[in-house]
C-alpha cells in the first residue's frame, strides 16, 4: 500500500513538472526584422512585446532582406522572422521550418523603382543597355522582372545587378546605376539625389502582382510555446492598431527609429498599407483556417514564376503553402 | 619524409655514381605510399557524405546527396547558372585571381627586395603594410566600392590588397636569411646593387618567395566570395552566394568543390612553374 501511494505521488509529481516544464516560458524570444518602414517598429519602440511577455528576454535582430532572412532562418538564429513573398515562396519550397503566422505590411510605393533623372528614362523600353539594381530575390527583384516580362522585354538587354539597399544607395551617388527597384528608408537618399519615382510596388500590385511581408514563426518554436506565439500577434496586432490611430506620433518613432527627419517618415508611412488583424482574416488576405485566402494564390503564382526563373526545383502544391498559413493565433487574438 | 628525402638528395651526389636516377626512385616510392593514404581519406569522405545523405541522418537543405551535387554539376555545365555555364563562372573567376595576384606579385615581390635590402625603404613602407594586414576584407570592401565603384576595379583591388602582404613578408624574409658571406663574395668580384639583386637575391630567395606567392594565391581565394557579393552577375564566389540566398545547397556545394579543385590546380601550376625556373629546389618542393 504504501509503496503503490509513493509510486502514484511521484509519478503524479513528474507529470506536473512535465506540465509546469511545457507551459514555462522561453528564456529569451529573437525578433527578426526587416529594415523596412512598417508597424514592427512601433512594437519595438513601444516594447509591446516585452509588454505581453513580462520576464522574457527580447532580442531585436535588424536584417537587410528576404535572402539574409532566410539565411538567419536556415540557421535557426530566430525565433519569429518577416518575410516578402518570393523569400516566402523559396523558404516553402524548400522545406524550411516556418508558419506564417500574420501580414505584416501590404507594399505600396514605400518600394519602387527610381531611375536617374539625367539618365531620360521615360518607359520599361528606355532602361535597354542601362545598369539596374534590385536586391535578388526580393520583392522588388521579382517585380521588375514581372514589368518587363509583360512588356515583352528581354532582361538580358540591360545589366541587372544584385545590390543590397544600403548599397543602392552608394552605388547611386557614385553614379554607377542608372536605376534601381529597392525600398525606404533607402529609397529616400535616392529620390533626392537626381532621382524620379518611375515605378511602384503598388501599381504593380493593382496589376496583379501584389507583394507584401508575411510575419513567421520557427516551427520550432510554436510548437513549444504556443501561447507566446499568440502573444507576438497580439503585440504586433496593437502595434498596427497603434499605426493606424496614432499617425503623428507613429511617424515621430519611425523617425527616431530610423534616423529620418519627420517629413521623410510621414511620406514612407503613406507607401506601406498596415492591415488591422480582424481584416486580415478576410479573403483578400490569410483568410481563416477552414478558408485560406487569396496569399495562398500570390505564393503559388510566386514560386511558378521563381521556378520558371530556375531559381525554384518546383512549385509546391496549393496544400503546402495552405498549412504554411497558420491563421488561428490572428483568430484568437481577434475572437 | 621531406627531410629524409632532402638530405637524401644532399648526400648521394659525392657517394654513388647515377644519383639522380636513384634519387628519384626514392622519391617516387615515397610519393606513392603516401598518396594511396590520400585516396583513401578522400573514398572515405565521400563514403561518409554518401551514407549519411542516403541513411536521411541529414536534412538535405543543410547536405545534398552527392548525386544531387553531381546533377547541379551537369545541369550547370550544359545549360549554366542565371545566364552563365559553370566553364564561364569558372573563367570569370580565374581572370580576376589571376590578375591580381600577377598584380600581386609585380607589386610585392620587387618592394620585398627592396625592403629586405635597404632599410629605410623597410622603415617607409612597414607601417602601411601592417596596418592593413590584419583589416576584415570586407570591411575594406566598403571603402574600396565607395572610392572605385560596384564595377571591376574594386574587385580587382580588393583581391590584389588581400594577396600583397604575404608575399611581401615572404619576400622579405627570404632576402634577408640570405648568407651575407654570398653577397659579399659577390661584392668582392665587382658586383653593383643590380648584379646582386640578380645574381644573388633573386635566386638565393627564390624558394621562400614561391612559398609567399603560394600563401599569397591562397588568401586571394579565400577572399573570393567575398569580392563576388557585391554587383557581380558571373563568378563561382557569385554563383555560391546567389544560390545560398535561395537556398540551392546543391549548387552551393558543387560550386565550393569546384573552388577547392580549380584552387589546388593552381598550387600545383605554380610548384611546377617553381620547379622549372628553380631546378634545385625540385626534390624539396614535392
Amino acid at each position: 500500500m504504501k509503496f503503490i501511494r509513493k509510486v502514484l505521488s511521484t509519478s503524479l509529481l513528474f507529470a506536473m513538472s512535465a506540465s509546469m516544464a511545457s507551459a514555462d516560458a522561453p528564456e529569451e524570444v529573437t525578433v527578426g526584422y526587416l529594415n523596412l518602414v512598417n508597424a514592427q517598429l512601433v512594437t519595438k519602440s513601444l516594447g509591446l512585446v516585452q509588454k505581453e511577455m513580462p520576464g522574457v528576454k527580447i532580442n531585436y535582430i535588424k536584417v537587410g532582406g528576404g535572402g539574409d532572412m532566410l539565411r538567419a532562418i536556415a540557421g535557426d538564429q530566430i525565433d519569429f522572422g518577416g518575410l516578402g513573398n518570393p523569400p516566402t515562396a523559396i523558404g516553402v519550397t524548400r522545406d524550411l521550418p516556418i508558419t506564417g503566422i500574420m501580414v505584416l505590411n501590404m507594399l505600396d510605393y514605400v518600394e519602387a523603382m527610381a531611375v536617374r533623372t539625367s539618365a531620360n528614362i521615360k518607359k520599361l523600353e528606355d532602361l535597354k543597355g542601362k545598369t539596374i539594381a534590385a536586391p535578388f530575390g526580393s520583392t522588388t527583384h521579382y517585380l521588375l522582372l514581372n514589368a518587363l516580362n509583360d512588356e515583352g522585354i528581354n532582361p538580358a538587354s540591360m545589366k541587372i545587378i544584385d545590390l543590397r539597399p544600403n548599397d543602392i544607395a552608394l552605388a547611386w551617388s557614385r553614379g554607377d546605376i542608372d536605376a534601381a527597384w529597392f525600398w525606404e528608408p533607402a529609397l529616400g537618399k535616392v529620390l533626392k539625389d537626381d532621382g524620379n519615382l518611375f515605378m511602384t510596388s503598388g501599381i504593380m500590385a493593382a496589376r496583379g502582382y501584389p507583394t507584401w511581408d508575411v510575419g513567421v514563426v520557427m516551427n520550432r518554436f510554436a510548437k513549444k510555446h504556443p501561447e507566446y506565439v499568440e502573444k507576438f500577434v497580439r503585440a504586433e496586432c496593437a502595434g498596427i492598431d497603434y499605426w493606424l490611430n496614432n499617425p503623428v506620433k507613429t511617424a515621430a518613432i519611425i523617425a527616431d527609429e530610423l534616423e529620418l527627419s519627420l517629413e521623410d517618415a510621414t511620406r514612407m508611412m503613406k507607401g506601406t498599407e498596415m492591415v488591422p488583424c480582424a481584416k486580415q482574416l478576410t479573403q483578400q488576405y490569410i483568410g481563416t483556417s477552414n478558408k485560406k485566402g487569396q496569399f495562398v494564390d500570390t505564393l503559388i503564382s510566386t514560386a511558378t514564376f521563381l521556378k520558371d526563373q530556375k531559381r525554384l526545383p518546383k512549385v509546391p502544391s496549393r496544400e503546402t503553402f495552405e498549412t504554411f498559413l497558420d491563421a488561428s493565433y490572428l483568430e484568437a487574438v481577434s475572437k | 619524409m621531406n627531410n629524409l628525402a632532402e638530405s637524401q638528395t644532399q648526400r648521394r651526389p659525392s657517394q654513388t655514381l647515377k644519383p639522380t636516377g636513384r634519387v628519384k626512385l626514392f622519391v617516387r616510392k615515397q610519393i606513392d605510399s603516401k598518396r594511396h593514404l590520400s585516396v583513401m581519406t578522400i573514398l572515405f569522405l565521400f563514403f561518409a557524405w554518401w551514407l549519411v545523405t542516403s541513411m536521411g541522418w541529414a536534412n538535405p537543405l543543410f547536405l545534398p546527396s552527392p548525386a544531387a551535387v553531381a546533377d547541379s554539376f551537369l545541369e550547370v555545365s550544359l545549360e549554366g547558372y542565371q545566364g552563365s555555364t559553370l566553364l564561364e563562372h569558372i573563367g570569370t573567376s580565374l581572370y580576376r585571381i589571376l590578375f591580381a595576384f600577377f598584380m600581386a606579385c609585380l607589386v610585392g615581390i620587387p618592394l620585398g627586395i627592396m625592403m629586405g635590402i635597404s632599410h629605410s625603404f623597410h622603415q617607409v613602407f612597414n607601417p602601411v603594410i601592417e596596418f592593413y594586414r590584419p583589416l576584415p576584407p570586407l570591411g575594406l570592401y566598403t571603402l574600396l566600392v565607395m572610392w572605385l565603384g560596384i564595377g571591376e576595379t574594386s574587385k580587382l583591388a580588393l583581391l590584389f590588397l588581400s594577396g600583397l602582404p604575404g608575399i611581401i613578408i615572404a619576400t622579405i624574409q627570404a632576402v634577408s636569411d640570405i648568407n651575407p658571406n654570398y653577397v659579399r663574395a659577390a661584392r668582392s668580384v665587382g658586383a653593383k646593387r643590380w648584379d646582386l639583386i640578380r645574381e644573388v637575391y633573386l635566386p638565393g630567395a627564390g624558394p621562400t618567395i614561391l612559398t609567399g606567392m603560394r600563401i599569397s594565391l591562397g588568401f586571394i581565394y579565400t577572399v573570393l566570395v567575398a569580392a563576388e557579393i557585391v554587383a557581380a552577375t558571373a563568378g563561382i564566389g557569385w554563383m555560391i552566394w546567389d544560390a545560398a540566398k535561395f537556398l540551392l545547397s546543391d549548387v552551393v556545394i558543387m560550386g565550393l568543390i569546384v573552388l577547392g579543385i580549380t584552387g589546388m590546380l593552381l598550387d600545383l601550376t605554380l610548384k611546377i612553374f617553381g620547379r622549372i625556373l628553380m631546378p634545385w629546389t625540385a626534390v624539396k618542393k614535392m
